[in-house]
């Protein structure tokens, strides 16, 4: 095999490669972004904003106001970011996101959403992004995010627990959106918009799938307090006791669980006639 | 030799306070005094008054029971003289840059038979503002800001909720998603110089430095309506706004 | 003897050329932008070439796993059907063909010339259908027309069931597919006669009648497992030995391939892979005949071939490279064009050879992507041990942009510019070097 000087040349061509790859590394990863102006931007703001247009710009939109050329085949649509109103939160409601918090959504999108899960992303190039959504409002300039949602450790689920759960899903009017069973169809379903005028509707509990900001019993807590800004799910925390949302949780865990099961008689059923 | 220059430094003094003086004319740099110029006048509505919208609100029971006669939406309220209730009324321009302290005295809102006690609230920018639960049920209270954070909270029966709003913002649409016929508007200006008409449609502006300034009418269904108005000091001035409704109406 | 020989080689290039103009890249599909809503650049590095979130979304079984895959999400108008075609201009250059020195006359001696040739071309259209079929179930189909005769051939055509046991680590499909090889040629990014192919998966040494070339899409059933985030990833495949022609193989055989790689995560610098791969395979070298002629279906005489190689992927930012190192050889019998009931030539052997090829991009944007390529073929082991040792050692370069003048979700473009050139050693009539060269320039276009 007479491959000595070709495999040198290989190797150089490596070596060289790689040096001026690295000197050239604006864009880290795989999936390289937009060079640009840079506009005031910082560094990583800057790389940000050039992986924004390779992969959020058709829906978020490239001034960041969710009006992307895709954005009217989307619901629900797009996030505002100009608005800097964030579902997905561990910061009380009204207050901006943490970092970590859109991390999270970035990297487990949303479910039953348009919005995907970047997970294929670098963490770093989630960083990027991040800080150049950020960009998009005032706010994240002006105001610091709110203090996290403390999350005590979750009491054991039991009947008892449950109950009570039903009894706070029936006081607190959660009814009135989601159902009196849960699937959404409440008295009030029909009327609800997203703080942008869209039409929205409450999730249907019985559904068994993911929830959107994830589908640990601990994010399903974290969402009651928090509530879900942007759109008519209100926070819990003033309302209620760290034990009650527990006792919530659980009655929603059995809603789910519950609906599981039924549908499995129904399958079935269906097989029988 | 001493006294000639403390004289000298008295007279500048002194010249210094006439320029001052005299450019109090421009409110721009005028501290907010104590003068008794005021605005005041009456907002009507020429037309026929659109029939109020019967609320349905037997989705919950508790709010239901609370009106045997049944509810009325608060859309348009006039009296029989044309008086509209509920128009914002403030200053939107001549006022400058000048900054006022938030009144101490919280600004409130009540839910009271499942709707808004008063309809609509105006308050100044970082006052606090007291929502009060004053129902048997379980409310949301939920602002839809776009110059303010947007925020939304459960409050059931009697839970006290105390929150502000850091920016100037004419109106900021408040929603309880709960019972959907629920709806409110805060006005939140970074001045003093506001007022809501009342049953009357009646409104009064008290207390303004002397100025020129662009009066503002705002409803929220029927818009805007925008007035110069001069006023010197220790002036009152009457001033009338008038929305036409829709034809047909 | 030699000039038969030769003219074989020739024939096998004429037919490589071919082969690698039919086998034209495929995958690309605006359908699949118009259906989420990404720009082409979400899921492509430089397109057709993928990213790591394009490669999650096809590992993954054409979907992004938010619940929206399933055909019932989709507006009942929207129909997954795309297609892509370029209008081109082209140069092909060859040196050192034997010509007869007056044309027509083949008594009039030979003498060595270069034959050059342009005009403006058409490439095949690509009509490319996919998408889920339901959550977890996808599917692509991909009809083909040619484009020199107008035939439709089924490009590709396959079922898979994704997620199996909810797992990432089990998807199994059933069709006619691409191979999950380390570069895909499907995705190739150069076009060219010369350059729209790897050397590494279609370079058979001067006389090997070996049936295969791994860069083209086979028949077969294949599962596919990977890691949730996709940094580890393995493919298993048991394919018809047809070299991915329809109807039942001559020989009654299947081939197989493995493909395990892994990636990892450099910080600054992006998604770096390493993997390794085999293909074996048999195929027959004679047939059984009635009245002379061969029976289908009846190959009898099987032998074995077999590639086997490793490769690193590395990004460095803008740039990325790839290095694949391949190692194949065929049975003597393969090599030699000789049936196995007969007896080799005089020093027949099973040749050996080994390639290297090197890629490496540098995308300025999304929009404009710099091509450079170097592959290199050495035989190490000729068929005859009488042949020369470098005789058909290939060199190919290849160099080439592509700029996309826009980036939407609903159609892709991009103006094409590429120059390549082979130079086979020893390999002309005269046992001099020669040089295939094309320049290549065109519109590439899918909707």
């Amino acid at each position: 095999m007479k491959t000595g000087p070709n495999t040198l040349f290989l190797f150089t061509v490596m070596i060289a490669t790689l040096t001026s790859g690295r000197a050239a590394a604006q864009n880290a990863g795989s999936g390289s972004g937009y060079p640009g102006p840079k506009d005031g931007l910082t560094d990583q703001e800057h790389r940000g904003q050039g992986l924004y247009r390779r992969y959020c710009v058709g829906c978020h939109g490239a001034r960041g106001d969710g009006n992307g050329e895709n954005a009217p085949y989307l619901d629900p649509k797009p996030r505002d970011f100009t608005q800097a109103t964030f579902k997905c939160r561990s910061t009380p409601t009204g207050s901006l996101p943490l970092d970590s918090d859109l991390y999270d959504t970035i990297s487990r999108g949303i479910h039953a959403s348009g919005m995907p899960s970047w997970n294929p992303l670098t963490p770093e190039q989630r960083h990027e992004l991040i800080a150049y959504i950020k960009t998009f409002s005032p706010r994240f300039r002006e105001e610091q995010p709110g203090a996290p949602l403390p999350i005590p450790p979750e009491p054991p689920t039991s009947a008892e627990s449950a109950k009570r759960g039903a009894e706070l899903f029936q006081s607190m009017n959660c009814w009135s959106c989601h159902g009196k069973d849960g699937r959404g169809h409440g008295p009030s379903a029909m009327t609800l918009t997203d703080s942008k005028g869209y039409p929205i509707t409450p999730f249907d509990l019985t559904s068994g799938t993911r929830f959107k900001c994830g589908a640990s019993d601990r994010e399903l807590f974290r969402d009651l307090m928090t509530g879900l800004d942007g759109t008519p799910m209100p926070s819990f925390a003033d309302a209620l006791k760290p034990d009650q949302i527990w006792d919530l949780v659980h009655y929603i865990q059995t809603i789910r669980e519950g609906s599981k099961s039924a549908s499995v008689e129904n399958r079935t059923e269906r097989k029988g006639n | 030799m001493k006294k000639r220059y403390q004289a000298i430094a008295t007279l500048l003094a002194l010249c210094l306070v006439g320029l001052q003086a005299a450019r109090a004319g421009s409110p721009a740099n005028d501290a907010p005094t104590a003068t008794s110029a005021r605005v005041t006048g009456v907002v009507k509505f020429e037309g026929i008054v659109p029939k109020a919208i019967h609320i349905n609100m037997a989705a919950d029971p508790s709010c239901a029971r609370q009106h045997p006669n049944g509810a009325a939406s608060e859309d348009i309220v006039a009296d029989s003289s044309g008086g509209l209730e509920n128009v914002f009324v403030f200053i939107s321009d001549g006022l400058g840059d000048r900054a006022f302290d938030p009144p101490q005295k919280p600004a409130v809102i009540e839910q009271k038979g499942c709707m808004y006690e008063p309809h609509v609230v105006a308050m100044q920018a970082h006052q606090k503002l007291d929502v009060v639960n004053a129902d048997s049920t379980t409310h949301n209270i939920h602002p839809l800001p776009n110059n303010n954070r947007e925020w939304n909270k459960s409050q059931p029966p009697g839970l006290p909720i105390e929150e502000t709003f850091p920016r100037e913002e004419v109106a900021i649409p408040v929603k309880c998603n709960v019972h959907p016929w629920m709806r409110s508007y805060i006005a939140v200006f970074k001045h003093p110089y506001f007022a809501v008409t009342g049953k009357d449609g009646s409104f009064d502006l008290k207390d303004l430095p002397p100025g020129t300034y662009t009066l503002e009418a705002w409803h929220e269904k029927l818009g805007t309506a925008i007035q110069k108005v001069t006023i010197g000091p220790s002036e009152t001035k009457t001033v009338q706004f008038v929305f036409k409704g829709r034809p047909g109406a | 003897m030699r000039i038969g020989r030769m003219g074989r080689i020739a024939a096998h290039a004429l037919l490589l050329g071919m082969v690698a103009m039919a086998s034209r890249p495929a995958h690309a599909i605006p359908a699949f932008a118009r259906k989420y809503g990404l720009p082409c650049s979400a899921c492509h590095e430089a397109w057709p070439k993928l990213n790591n979130f394009g490669q999650t979304f096809k590992d993954g079984g054409y979907q992004l796993n938010n619940d929206r895959d399933a055909p019932i999400y989709q507006n009942p108008s929207y129909w997954p059907i795309a297609m892509r075609i370029t209008p081109n201009w082209h140069l092909e250059g060859n040196s050192r063909v034997t010509t007869d020195a007056v044309p027509g006359d083949p008594e009039s001696g030979q003498v060595q010339s270069t034959i050059n040739t342009h005009g403006f071309d058409l490439s095949g259209i690509d009509i490319l259908t996919g998408g889920t079929l339901a959550k977890n179930i996808s599917f692509l189909l991909v009809p083909s027309i040619e484009a020199d005769t107008g035939t439709v051939s089924f490009e590709s055509a396959w079922v898979r069931l994704d997620n199996l046991l909810q797992s990432p680590w089990l998807n199994f499909k059933f069709g006619k597919f691409e191979l999950d090889v380390p570069i895909s040629e499907k995705r190739i990014l150069t076009l060219s006669t010369n350059g729209g192919f790897y050397q590494l998966y279609h370079f058979l040494p001067p006389g090997d009648v070996t049936p295969t070339s791994m860069g083209d899409n086979q028949l077969g059933i294949e599962l596919l497992g990977h890691s949730p985030d996709d940094h580890t990833r393995y493919a298993l495949s048991l394919l018809s030995s047809t070299d991915g022609e329809l109807g039942l193989p001559g020989g009654r055989s299947y081939d197989g391939y493995i493909h395990v790689s892994h990636a990892f995560d450099l910080p600054s610098l992006g998604l770096q892979r390493v993997g390794a791969y085999g293909y074996v395979g048999q195929a027959p070298t004679f047939f059984l005949t009635t009245g002379g002629v061969p029976i289908p279906g009846s190959g009898r005489g099987n032998r074995s071939f077999y590639r086997a190689g490793a490769y690193v992927n590395f990004y460095a930012g803008s740039f990325d490279f790839t290095g694949i190192y391949q190692h194949a050889s065929d049975n003597a019998f393969l090599a030699n064009a000789q049936a196995a009931d007969q007896t080799l030539p005089n020093g027949a052997q099973s040749p050996v050879w080994n390639t290297g090829t090197i890629e490496a991009h540098y995308t300025y944007s999304p929009q404009l992507v710099f091509i450079g390529r170097y592959e290199l073929v050495r035989i190490s082991r000729q068929a005859l041990a009488t042949t020369p040792g470098d005789f058909g050692n290939l060199d190919a370069v290849t160099v080439g942009y592509r700029y996309y003048p826009f980036m939407h979700s609903r159609a892709g473009l991009a103006w094409h510019q590429e120059v390549s050139s082979v130079r086979s050693k020893l390999t002309s009539d005269t046992g001099q070097d020669q040089r295939s060269t094309s320049v290549f320039m065109g519109f590439d276009f899918a909707f």
